[in-house]
């Protein structure tokens, strides 16, 4: 068996205000926490939901069998490990200690019906479609078997996307959206209050992971030092930023670019950039005309001023990368496809509209007003287009309208997007948005298609690295995306809140306040 | 009676709206990279593939025993998620409405004794601006001098008054007032209008005449008669309050209903988004009958059907 434990207010109102006012929240160790975030979770079930907003939450209340490290790597967490056979076919786990937070001890049977339930409601249930079988040889030990040889698996069921999270084995008999929020996390579930807050409390009988020193992403060693954690829903960003002021909340899970330069000076309060968050990219709809056309396609590609692009939809947190992976990660792509990145030259641009005899058809540049950068993206983009001579129309609407057309083949031909937690994960749910029965530019690449083939199933990581360099290199030789750049993000805490590492998610685990 | 027709066609229009607009609650759920297969088995799993006629049939069924529905995303009836919130959305409202009438009036009848002067002018001046300014700014800058450089209030949040009277008129008074500043300026220039034009009757000149004191005239005889079209304006500012509170609480992070009915249409959480339309739509059609028995009370003649 192969080894690779290291996977690893008015007037008279006026004179009583001051004495209805209350103290900023006390500054002291143990103590309440409070995280404002926009938006609220669509659900508090952590296997079922890719919401940014509900795994703010429940990576603190759930843990997986593997998560990822600080740089994103695949790292043990409530497994001691895996063994996989050199066919790639088993998985053998060994299980850590660990104790729910209904005080029942994790054994190999809460991991199975875990396993099983994510295969049946899972936000990313096709990491669990190559397992044909999984046994409980003993309380600490899990083998998955494989229909097919699947590489993926370690980094699918490690991935924060949708949480493979563990639960006791009566929880994970439950539908969707109907078990109990009892998971293994250093934090256990008070209340939830929909439009206000989710209320969370130390575990005091949480097993630490003495594999390691510190924190490691959302893997490592997990230490609550503060008692409560209150996760407040406040939609409109400035009372965010007001409420953080005020100091009626120490961590904000993000705040406008422009308010972290204003307060940067603060000595009250840290801001905390993460570059890169996210990238920005412009989906191409290959199914409706002229998008079928490769070279009408290249003169997009040619024409737009990416850089431009990106200031104006990030307010200047930006950067300029062709990776379609980031840079320093395991399968970044090198310079392939770099040549055809951030072109920015017009008359090419207007020889390639030529080649590709664009007769003034109208082409429906489609984005959301919910997403700044997706709205500012399209604006930008749709104004370079014009000035080539492309006949654009914009179609700005709410996500959920967006998101609806976008499954569709006609009625648009670019999209705004931004890729936050796929780039992260690594390059499976990249190359998968592009590969599969439903590319999300709706039509089949063959080219593409053997890129996601090898990747997924090359036992050889060199294989797999090269799939990726191939799928790169031909999503910029034929423009069936456009990747604008690489977006980042600023966290902003009070001062009093000490060891806080930014992350994909505010972790409060490991800070105390001061 | 006209109010039946009224709900039903709001029930249907919430109904054919939330049908009609792109996007499903699986959409929010799955989030942005969700491939169709995974779109299709959630909305399999969350019964979003049944047809229209169904899914009509199911609500007025459902609506003739008062049941709203359940919420896809809380896990709760709708009917017990808007009766949650709605203490908040209606103390909201009330306390804006209280604000607004007791000092618009207050501003309209100084402005009506003396008009053509500096008084008339300023507090006139005043309700234009407070009626010109929306909402949604005027909250944040209230919210930054008074919760962050002043600290005298808190920026957001909510206690029930049940629970704690000062702390719930605490993270009240803002949003409350926030809301109240617009009417007030209506109000303002209701009540100096309907004074000025009562101030101007035979009555008011013969108790003048008998020697009442001023305050007495201008309360007892002149503020009563010019309330009629106060009151109107009371009812349809009680429907725009109601209507502004859906902004205010986003602002103020107050759990009411407003918040939950823009939270489910950002999400379209049908069955929310038709029960608070609904709940929404009856509460203003409540408020219309109360302004129609208030008339009767302080008008006689409305009583007596010679109006």
């Amino acid at each position: 068996m192969l080894t690779r434990r290291d996977l690893g207010l008015a007037a008279g109102g006026l004179v009583v205000l001051p004495g209805l006012a209350r103290p900023a929240l006390a500054q002291r160790a143990g103590g309440n926490l409070v995280m404002a975030q926009q938006a609220q979770p669509p659900t508090l079930d952590a296997q079922v939901t890719t919401a940014q907003a509900a795994r703010n939450i429940s990576l603190h209340l759930y843990e997986t069998l593997y998560a990822r490290d600080e740089a994103g790597n695949p790292v043990p967490d409530l497994a001691e490990g895996v063994d996989i056979s050199p066919d790639g076919l088993t998985y053998r786990f060994a299980l850590r200690e660990a104790r729910f937070h209904n005080g029942k001890p994790m054994t190999s049977a809460d991991a199975k019906a875990s396993l099983l339930r994510y295969g049946r409601v899972g936000g990313s249930a096709f990491i669990m479609q190559p397992v044909d079988a999984i046994d409980t040889p003993d309380a600490r030990t899990v083998v998955v078997r494989m229909k097919a040889p699947s590489p993926g698996f370690i980094a699918g069921i490690s991935s924060p996307r949708a949480p493979c999270a563990i639960m006791p084995e009566e929880e994970a008999g439950k539908d969707a959206n109907k078990n109990e929020a009892i998971g293994t996390g250093p934090y256990r579930f008070v209340e939830y209050r929909p439009d206000s807050h989710v209320q969370l409390t130390r575990f005091g009988d949480y097993v630490q992971n003495r594999a390691y020193q510190g924190m490691d992403g959302f893997a490592g060693r997990k230490v609550p030092n503060v008692e409560n954690i209150t996760i407040r829903f406040v939609a409109e960003g400035g009372a965010r930023t007001a409420g953080l002021q005020a100091g009626e909340m120490h961590i904000l899970e993000a705040i406008a670019v422009p308010a972290a330069e204003r307060l940067r000076s603060d000595a009250s309060l840290k801001m905390h950039e993460m570059m890169p968050w996210s990238f920005q990219t412009l989906m191409l709809n290959l199914a409706q005309p002229p998008m079928d056309n490769p070279a009408f396609r290249r003169a997009l590609q040619a024409a737009l001023d990416l850089e431009e692009i990106m200031a104006i939809s990030t307010d200047g947190l930006y950067r300029m990368t062709h990776g379609w992976q980031h840079p320093g990660t395991t399968y970044f792509a090198g310079d392939a496809g770099k040549q055809m990145y951030n072109i920015n030259n017009k008359d090419r641009a207007k020889a390639l509209l030529k080649e590709a005899n664009y007769k003034g058809e109208e082409i429906v540049l489609l984005g959301d007003s919910s997403f700044k950068n997706h709205n500012d993206t399209i604006v930008t983009a749709a104004e370079q287009l014009r000035g080539i001579g492309i006949n654009v129309r914009v179609n700005i609407t709410d996500w959920p309208t967006a998101f609806s057309q976008r499954t569709q083949r006609s009625g648009w031909h670019v999209w705004a997007l931004m890729l936050g937690i796929e780039p992260y994960e690594g390059p499976y749910g990249v190359v998968g948005f592009f590969s599969g029965h439903a590319p999300v530019q709706h039509v089949r690449d063959e080219v593409i298609e053997d890129c996601q083939r090898r990747l997924t199933t090359g036992l050889k990581e060199e294989e797999r690295k090269q799939a990726v360099v191939d799928f790169q290199k031909r999503m910029y030789d034929e423009a069936i995306a456009i990747k604008c750049g690489d977006v980042g993000i600023v966290q902003a805490t009070r001062a009093q809140v000490r060891d806080y590492k930014p992350y994909r998610i505010p972790r409060m685990w490991g800070v105390s306040l001061g | 009676m006209s109010a039946l027709p009224v709900l039903l066609l709001v029930s249907l229009m919430s109904f054919a709206i939330v049908w009609i607009v792109p996007g499903d609650v699986a959409s929010e759920m799955a989030g942005p990279t969700a491939t169709a297969e995974e779109l299709a088995q959630l909305r399999d799993r969350l019964g979003l593939n049944k047809p229209w006629p169904d899914q009509l049939l199911g609500w007025y069924s459902a609506l003739a025993v008062g049941d709203l529905g359940q919420s896809i995303l809380l896990r709760q009836g709708v009917g017990a998620a808007i009766l949650e919130r709605l203490p908040v959305t209606l103390s909201l409202t009330f306390l804006a409405l209280a604000i607004a009438l007791v000092l618009g009036t207050a501003l309209g009848v100084l402005a009506a004794v003396r008009a053509g002067q500096g008084a008339d002018r300023l507090a006139m001046g005043a309700a234009l601006i407070g009626f010109s300014l929306p909402d949604f700014w005027l909250g944040l800058v209230l919210m930054y001098v008074l919760a962050v450089q002043l600290a005298w209030l808190p920026t957001g949040g909510f206690v029930p008054f049940s629970q704690d009277p000062l702390g719930w008129l605490r993270f009240m008074v803002l949003p409350a007032g926030t809301l109240a500043l617009s009417q007030m300026g209506l109000f303002a220039r209701m009540t100096r209008a309907a004074m000025l034009e009562v101030l101007c009757q035979d009555y008011v000149r013969t108790a003048r005449a008998k020697g009442m004191p001023g305050w007495v005239v201008i309360g007892k005889h002149a503020f009563r008669n010019a309330l009629i079209p106060v009151v109107t304006v009371a009812g349809i500012a009680s429907g725009v309050l109601l209507g502004g509170a859906v902004v205010i609480e986003q602002v103020f992070s107050l759990p009411g209903v407003g918040r939950l009915i823009i939270g489910a249409i950002q999400r379209r959480d049908y069955p929310v988004i038709q029960g608070g339309l609904l709940l929404t739509a009856t509460i203003f059609v409540l408020v219309n009958l109360a302004v129609d028995l208030l008339y009767a009370w302080l008008d006689p003649r409305i009583r007596h059907g010679r109006g």
